[in-house]
């Protein structure tokens, strides 16, 4: 308790009071508090900011929906379709590239991207494409990198929540006559859904607040919010400012989760609702 | 004729090529014209040096225009003898702060080992926004012992209680800087600071994509938001791209005026920043990589782009460099030692081994700046004779005249403020 008030609770006091200051960069913490006020906000929600604010959040978001649409089947191939000796392998090639320095893996995508790169080179001379690679410094870059990068934190919860569900549920469900699309969606999916929330929460949380992966393959047009908070401390030493972002972004996050925990909960309920009308309805009927 | 024009590319920066051709007539008339004593002849123009300007000049007279480098040794003795050479060891581990990719990998590892008993440990940063950052809120407890800040940075960070005083009793070998590059307008007496290198910021241009010369920063201007646009690097800090703006038309890039301020923000970030793809104080990698056709660069850099192409498997012939026009930067960044350094001996042993002639010019051979020992030329001439691209290290007075230096003002913030600006904008 003590060490989450120290280490977390103090840290974002002092960045959300630093949002309500103004800029004095002759002092050592350059923050002038005299005369707090929201005008830090004002900036922060102007135009020019704003939009490297949706656009992280786009690429946050979308990355998400990509981990879970590559991350689903490979979690489902892993607890179901393989052999047991070969499971403790396979997880163990999702989990080792991990080991590696988080920079080093985002670094290492420069090598085949480059515009002037062997893959580029091999790609033109096969008439694969006409001109070189120009996806270094874009979004796109950053794009890929980050799913690339988080696919790992997607697969492993979304692994261990289906290799929970017992093979007798499953077994049950084509007992009574459900096929495997059926049995798939009415069993495995719901069952699997926890893996699929903690999933997201592991991956869309640290995707949004990614400063690495734009900062090493964005260039300008890849920049994401992390960058721009950064260049406000680092740079610009305007702190409040830098802080004032932070708190809108912490609050972005917890927005997009909420819709998306309430999205979650309101199908859950309907669903199970329907299905408590068709049990009691068989029941009735026998 | 080409045996004339190599020993000036190889002995002498450009620099001083109009010098030397003057004097080449006037004192020697044409013909058999020994090259080192050119070289000292201009090294004379130096102020400290005119004593061992002479004795270069005789021992070397004689020799052929293409063996200078035999020449230069033969009067090694003479030259090396007028520097200080004063090694102090120390040991334990040595932390620095400074730019990226900015001294020769052996003098910042092995070397510094063997010679000095140091271990080297190195970090970099890409701005003095960002040393400054990291030094004041880290209060004293950086753990770095040695930072290389730009000159107009260093009063704040004296005020701000940063830096610590050098005890010059173990910086012997500082007679060995050139007195123009001693006593700056920042510290006067050179009580926190010495000169490491100075430096200025030009282009560097894929002739293959661009067409046409990009001759001033008009030009530098019309290929980024045309041909070039989309594939254009500026240096990552906020000045160089205000002075881009501020040359290219005509202003002074130290102004505070609110009108002219006003003006830069709008052309940089309504027209300018879209054509960005990155904020890149180092492009020569990603140069070499191909991933710019178009970058703003200081000259050091830029000069090791031309051998990382090469290295990529490119033509550094498709490639150009040219220094801005009509107006341009000069810089100076400086060896400090921040407030609460850990080890304030090795700092002074590492920093007065850098000012020794022979480490100070392989240094220099590495990052490509000039590094400001005294009787630079004939230095060169000796113990680097075979210096490739020095018209990217050295400059003419002429080139010298165009630059300026600049002033930390009230428009500071202002700056920063509009480039924040600029690099949101490039990023929608």
């Amino acid at each position: 308790m003590i060490w989450y008030v120290l280490f977390f609770i103090v840290p974002i006091a002092f960045i959300v009071v630093y949002s309500f200051g103004a800029k004095d960069s002759s002092q050592r913490i350059p923050v002038d508090l005299s005369s707090p006020s929201f005008h830090n906000y004002g900036e922060a929600f102007s135009k020019t900011f704003f939009t490297t604010f949706t656009a992280t959040i786009k690429i946050a978001v979308v990355a998400t929906v990509l981990t879970v649409v590559i991350g689903f089947p490979v979690a489902y191939f892993l607890a179901f379709k393989v052999q047991e000796k070969w499971r403790a392998v396979l997880l163990a090639l999702i989990i080792v590239p991990s080991f590696t320095s988080f920079l080093i893996r985002t670094l290492a995508w420069r090598i085949p991207l480059a515009p002037n790169g062997t893959l580029s080179t091999w790609l033109q001379d096969w008439g694969v494409i006409s001109g070189p690679i120009s996806v270094l410094e874009t979004r796109t870059a950053v794009q890929i990198a980050i799913v690339y990068n988080y696919l790992g934190f997607m697969i492993l919860p979304l692994f261990v929540a289906l290799d929970r569900i017992e093979g007798v549920l499953r077994e049950a469900s084509k007992d009574l006559g459900a096929g495997r699309i059926a049995t798939f969606m009415r069993v495995t999916l719901p069952l699997g859904g926890p893996g699929i929330a903690a999933g997201v929460l592991l991956t869309f949380i640290p995707m949004c607040g990614d400063y690495v992966t734009a900062t090493v393959l964005g260039g300008a047009k890849g920049n994401m919010i992390g960058a721009l908070i950064d260049s406000q401390f680092k740079g610009a030493q305007n702190w409040p400012l830098g802080s004032a972002i932070a708190v809108l972004m912490i609050g972005a996050v917890l927005a997009v989760l909420a819709v998306g925990a309430l999205v979650v909960f309101g199908t859950q309920a309907v669903l199970r609702r329907r299905r408590r009308v068709d049990i009691g309805l068989v029941g009735v009927s026998s | 004729m080409s045996a004339k024009q190599e020993p000036v590319r190889i002995l002498a920066p450009h620099s001083f090529r109009d010098v030397l051709s003057r004097r080449a007539l006037l004192q020697i008339g044409a013909g058999s014209v020994g090259l080192t004593a050119l070289l000292a002849a201009c090294g004379s123009d130096s102020k400290s040096s005119s004593g061992s300007t002479a004795e270069t000049a005789g021992s070397t007279a004689t020799s052929g225009s293409t063996a200078s480098s035999t020449g230069g040794s033969a009067a090694a003795g003479s030259i090396l003898g007028d520097y200080s050479t004063v090694v102090n060891k120390s040991s334990g581990t040595l932390a620095m702060y400074t730019w990226g990719d900015y001294n020769d990998p052996s003098i910042v590892g092995d070397l510094a080992d063997n010679e000095l008993g140091i271990t080297m440990k190195v970090d970099y940063y890409a701005s003095n926004e960002d040393l400054i950052t990291k030094l004041s809120t880290a209060n004293g407890n950086s753990g770095f012992d040695v930072v290389v800040p730009t000159g107009p940075y260093i009063p704040q960070m004296i005020a701000k209680g940063l830096l610590q005083k050098f005890d010059k009793s173990k910086l012997a070998n500082i007679v060995n800087v050139d007195t123009p590059y001693l006593g700056q307008d920042w510290d006067p007496t050179n009580e926190y600071s010495v000169c490491k290198d100075w430096g200025s910021t030009g282009w560097m241009w894929d002739t293959t994509k661009i067409k046409g010369d990009i001759a001033s920063w008009k030009d530098f201007i019309t290929a980024a938001t045309g041909e070039a646009s989309g594939n254009v690097s500026v240096l990552d800090t906020a000045v160089n791209l205000l002075g881009m703006y501020c040359w290219a038309n005509g202003l002074d890039w130290n102004t505070e005026d609110s009108a002219e301020l006003d003006a830069a923000e709008k052309f940089l970030v309504d027209e300018f920043a879209a054509n960005i793809k990155a904020f890149d104080s180092y492009p020569s990698t990603k140069i070499a990589e191909g991933a710019y056709t178009l970058s703003m660069a200081w000259n050091g850099d830029a000069r090791q782009a031309f051998s990382r192409i090469a290295d990529a498997g490119g033509n550094p012939d498709d490639w150009k460099w040219a220094l801005g026009s009509p107006d341009t930067e000069l810089w100076m960044d400086n060896y400090c030692i921040p407030a609460g350094a850990p080890n304030p001996d090795a700092a002074h042993a590492w920093i007065n081994w850098l000012l020794t002639p022979q480490i100070s010019v392989k240094d220099l051979q590495y990052h490509g700046y000039n590094s400001g020992m005294k009787n630079m030329p004939a230095l060169i001439a000796e113990l680097a004779p075979d210096l490739t691209l020095g018209d990217m290290i050295f400059f003419s007075d002429e080139q010298v005249k165009s630059m300026h230096t600049q002033k930390i003002t009230s428009a500071q913030d202002r700056i920063a403020d509009i480039y924040n600006k600029v690099k949101a904008k490039a990023g929608g």
